[in-house]
């Protein structure tokens, strides 16, 4: 789940001009004809009877045919144009939406955090009048929704911009990095936090991970899989665990601080280009692949799984923010036609990432195209469909022809991990030679020279063994 | 005894909860009315109060974060998926058990919404993992002719059940999730009821009307009632889950003295000029005072490296001896404060100085409470201890003192729980009706006219309007109630129109079926026109009526051997009708 800064059917904020935010026609012929706004408490005539309620605004992907009321139970309905006889106004109140401020305490001998905004929503405050979530970002606000974060450090902010996880992009992943390097040169920080959307955090921590090299404190992306504004939320605790990692750690890494099991626990500290995103839905979504999380945090402390850098007194980070976009995916499937790559050939695209089948192959029917691309100058690199494993393209015939055209197999490294690294490469230099040495220079542990065994664990419910260790573990 | 509570003032509403009897839940494709006692995984949750509207706590939800409990979730696989764990969003909502809403929403004389919006009612107490319940309203502005008054239904909604709680202890609350999220409705009326026993039977009156519809689940839980009590100057209070109209009079007619004994207390608290602002109180740690006490429950404590804490009300004394309920002080106010919100659960879990009578003996010295050095009561004063783990000891103060200070407001807002006796407890403060969001996770619902028709055409006829019927047949009194519930109405009808004798029919259908019943012999599988042929049969031939138990015995037991046969074979000493 995405995480949003409000519902999407109430507009926000209220203070825009338009007072028939979201009616078209027919509704908001009958808005018009009754001189009603939103937020006009009103009085609805229908043939049904008398509905008494607040204009609520209208979602734009609902239909236009029903006009929304917030009746004095707290409950929302939506009344059909064609049995509404008259609509009285009684009076009015429009949706508030800051939240009370706290001077968040500082206190000198505490740690300093620094939180960077991306979007999202990491807590939160309800506005019941209109149903509308009403983020918290600033110290103050944040201060007042989880005030745990008061005994863990200093708290400072930075909004850098307000968008959806799937709206990060090249232009985002520059700022962020940009902004990292200063607060690591130019601020007395112990740590960054970046809240983020959890559809592609996976994406920005393996970005950062080749953008921002050698930072001597901690950098961790965080977000929740349940929106703030409901009491069940992972996000408070999430919150709370990532920015104890960022005082309190000695781990000098670009990490996801996300829930370990659904229940609330421990979280995890994931390495930026390990993790994925495995469930659509789950608060234990996050996994690192191939390989053991770097640690488990809890509100007050950690305790690492293996090795990693650790923190430094220095400021000699290593910033280098290129990016080149002509680069995608490729998610192979049986019976795929050349014409795919044909095309991205001739729309200029300079790099192409393959997610390929088992080992990392693709039919031979496309053989001819990849080697066009080849020769036209596109890197083309190989990944694998299953996450797991590592590609080796010397076991079949397949995989031979396939490196005899010049696709260059990327060992473990995940399919969004090469994506982001070939987007990062492609930035710096157009060679295909030199692109192929910087893609297998490993960075971060995107390719890793071994693969533990207790790193490719899905186990198989409904096996014995498997039941009884679930009835003795908090999932 | 209603004269009584007419003087006080005595006002009565209901939220009737009523499971529907679909096939799957609400917003999840699991099976709905099947029941676990294993599990096979659990889940660990908190709840965390969202900030309102002003940036404050709603008081309800404050509370329950005050109790800092673990809420622990006991999965069986059979009985719920990652829906009811909060781990996938809602389903598109469940059409069978949108349509008995609706059909119960007509049949209650509702006007039915044009577009059902969901919402998301708080729940802080662990009962659902999301922290609140998808509901939504279907019909609004009802009405149930009872008597010769109406009942107004205010509103009718669908919503999904909530957990079964298995164990609540001290700082662990654990919840089954077998019947979470099954669908049911709840309808909410008017404050109409004046007197306690128009309560239970007005609640009586409309789950027969909603047993009509054949669509409801029956059996223990399957209606729970929530019932709504205040009295003239008094407040609403909610006694919650109440599961029989039985137990509605004595549970709402101890819950008006109680009203009654609080107004008293806090009217005793004006004549000794007591106010919130002048009333003196202190509080200290006793642990070491009273680290030799021959008190069981204080000696346990100290043996656990517990704190004993104490606070002394100035010219408070006698208040907590004020009776609140049968049997029950004002002190059991405190302890019921205690119990829920500092997690100390056993009792007793208090002692004071104006002394419970059923203290047993040993339990703890009083005299010795009240010259304790620290607290150093006098006998216009009252001092009360409690026991436990620090924080705890700490919170409970906190609530006795909040609970003393809502006494000089006169009756609290709270959500009680009922308790066997017809006695009530302290459950939580009632929520605030700042809980209400609307599901971004569900889509509005559209609910078309001709949707609505169709169902009309197929309502049952309301169970009141049958019953009169029959009476009006001249069926007996005293089977009236079960047969307009029965599948025999029609038959009844026919019966009737034939001319047959419904004395005679009431004792056969009502009478006879349910004593038989209670001796296991089942008669659902008889068909009407056997039941014709020997109600006939008996009245023509005006067999006795010693006769008849067998008769329908025989009936039930040789579906293949006709009726001639059977009254022959049972009445063959019959001298045929002259």
């Amino acid at each position: 789940m995405e995480l949003t800064s409000h519902p999407p059917h109430v507009k926000q904020p209220a203070m825009s001009e338009d007072i028939h935010q979201g009616y078209r026609d027919p509704g908001l012929a009958v808005l018009k004809k009754y001189d009603i706004a939103v937020w006009d408490r009103v009085e609805i005539e229908t043939t049904k009877g008398l509905f008494t309620g607040l204009i609520l605004p209208r979602s734009k992907t609902e239909d236009a045919e029903h006009i929304v009321i917030k009746m004095p139970s707290g409950y929302n309905t939506g009344v059909h144009v064609e049995s509404i006889t008259k609509i009285k106004r009684i009076g009015r109140r429009e949706g508030h939406y800051s939240i009370p401020e706290k001077e968040f305490p500082y206190d000198k001998r505490k740690k300093n955090v620094t939180l960077l905004g991306t979007g999202g929503t990491i807590a939160s405050r309800l506005d019941y009048t209109t149903g509308a979530v009403v983020p918290a970002f600033s110290p103050g606000e944040l201060y007042g929704a989880v005030p745990e974060l008061a005994d863990i450090c200093n708290l400072t902010t930075t909004k850098l911009f307000g968008v959806f996880s799937e709206n990060m992009g090249p232009e985002q992943y520059v700022v962020l990095a940009k902004e990292i390097e200063r607060l690591i040169r130019e601020e007395d920080i112990d740590g960054i936090v970046i809240g983020h959307g959890t559809d592609t955090m996976h994406h920005t921590g393996s970005v950062l991970s080749y953008m921002i090299q050698n930072t001597p404190i901690p950098i961790v992306l965080v977000g929740s899989q349940r929106s703030s504004d409901r009491p069940s939320s992972d996000a408070a605790r999430n919150l709370i665990n990532a920015v104890y990692t960022a005082a309190h750690s000695d781990i000098a890494e670009i990490m996801v601080c996300m829930f370990g099991p659904t229940s609330d626990d421990y979280g995890l500290l994931h390495v930026g280009t390990r993790v994925r995103k495995m469930h659509s839905s789950y608060r234990s979504t996050f996994r690192t692949l191939s390989d053991v999380p770097i640690a488990m945090v809890w509100p007050d402390r950690y305790v690492p799984l293996r090795e990693y850098k650790k923190r430094r007194k220095d400021k000699d980070v290593i910033v280098n923010p290129a990016y080149d976009d002509r680069v995608t995916i490729l998610y192979y499937y049986p019976g795929m036609k050349p014409d795919v790559i044909d095309s991205l050939i001739d729309n200029g695209y300079r790099g192409i990432v393959i997610a390929g089948t088992g080992l990392g192959h693709v039919n031979s029917a496309l053989n001819k195209s990849l080697k066009r691309a080849v020769d036209k100058g596109i890197t083309v690199v190989m990944t694998v469909q299953t996450l797991w494993g590592y590609v080796h393209m010397n076991v079949y015939d397949v995989g031979r022809y396939l490196l005899e055209l010049g696709v260059i197999p990327c060992e473990n490294m995940l399919p969004e991990a090469a994506y982001m690294k070939l987007c990062w490469v492609l930035g710096q230099t157009q060679d295909q030679k030199e692109a192929k040495e910087m893609m297998l220079k490993t960075i971060a542990h995107e390719i890793t020279e071994r693969e533990p065994h207790n790193g490719y664990l899905v186990y198989q419910g409904g096996i014995p063994e498997v039941e009884k260790f679930l009835s003795t573990y908090k999932k | 005894m209603t004269d009584e509570m007419k003087k006080l003032g005595f006002k009565c509403g209901m939220e009737i909860h009523q499971q529907l009897l679909t096939e799957k839940k609400l917003f999840c494709r699991c099976p709905a009315g099947l029941y676990s006692t294993d599990h096979h995984a659990e889940v660990l949750r908190h709840m965390r109060p969202t900030l309102s509207e002003m940036g404050v706590y709603d008081g309800c939800a404050l509370m329950e974060f005050k109790t800092k409990k673990d809420i622990l979730y006991l999965l069986n696989k059979k009985t719920v998926c990652t829906y009811e764990m909060d781990d996938t969003p809602p389903f598109p909502i469940n059409q069978q058990a949108l349509d008995v809403a609706i059909e119960i929403a007509l049949l209650t004389g509702c006007s039915i919404v044009d577009e059902m919006h969901i919402a998301r009612k708080q729940y802080l107490d662990g009962s659902i993992p999301t922290g609140f319940q998808r509901t939504g309203i279907v019909g609004i502005n009802g009405s149930i002719p009872f008597g010769n008054k109406k009942i107004e239904v205010t509103q009718l909604s669908i919503e999904e059940d909530s957990c079964r709680e298995r164990s609540d202890d001290k700082h662990l609350i654990k919840f089954r999730t077998d019947r979470l999220g099954m669908p049911l409705i709840e309808v909410v009326t008017d404050a109409c009821f004046k007197t306690p026993e128009e309560a239970g039977e007005g609640v009586r009156h409309i789950g027969r009307l909603l047993r009509a519809t054949g669509h409801v689940r029956r059996g223990l839980g399957a209606v729970r009632q929530d019932v709504n009590v205040s009295i003239e100057g008094g407040s609403r209070v909610e006694i919650k889950g109440v599961p029989r109209y039985q137990l509605i009079p004595a549970l709402t007619r101890n819950e008006a003295l109680r009203q009654k004994a609080l107004l008293d207390i806090r009217k005793e608290l004006k004549k000794r000029k007591l106010t919130k602002d002048n009333l003196k109180f202190f509080d200290c740690d006793l642990t070491d005072e009273l680290k030799n006490s021959a008190s069981p429950p204080l000696r346990d404590a100290i043996r656990n490296g517990h704190r004993i804490r104490g606070i002394k009300f100035e010219k408070l004394s006698g208040i907590l001896r004020h009776p609140t309920q049968p049997g029950k002080t004002f002190a059991s106010e405190l302890a019921g404060r205690v119990r829920v919100i500092a997690c100390l659960d056993e009792i007793p879990n208090i002692y004071h100085t104006d002394s419970y009578p059923e203290y047993p003996r040993n339990h703890i010295d009083l005299k010795t409470l009240r010259l304790s050095l620290k607290l150093n009561c006098d006998d216009s004063d009252v001092g009360i201890v409690v026991w436990g783990p620090d924080a705890d000891t700490v919170t409970a103060i906190n609530e006795i003192r909040n609970r003393i200070f809502e006494a000089f407001d006169g009756v609290p807002c709270e959500t009680r729980q009922s308790l066997r006796n017809g006695l009530s407890d302290f459950e939580r403060i009632l929520p605030g009706a700042d809980r209400m969001y609307p599901d971004t996770d569900h889509p509005p619902v559209r609910i078309a006219n001709d949707r609505v028709l169709k169902i009309k055409d197929a309502l049952p006829e309301p169970t009141y309007e049958v019953e009169k019927r029959l009476e009006e047949h001249g069926v007996p009194k005293d089977t009236l109630k079960s047969l307009a519930i029965s599948d025999y109405i029609a038959l009844i009808d026919k019966l009737h129109k034939e001319g047959r004798d419904m004395k005679l029919v009431g004792r056969i259908l009502g009478q006879t079926v349910r004593s038989l019943k209670r001796q296991g012999v089942e008669s659902d599988k008889v068909t009407g026109d056997r039941w014709a042929e020997l109600i006939t049969a008996c009245d023509e031939k005006k067999i006795p009526s010693k006769h008849i138990e067998g008769l329908v015995t025989n009936l039930v037991a040789y579906p293949e051997r006709s009726v001639e046969d059977i009254v022959l074979s049972v009445c063959e000493k019959i001298p045929a009708p002259s």
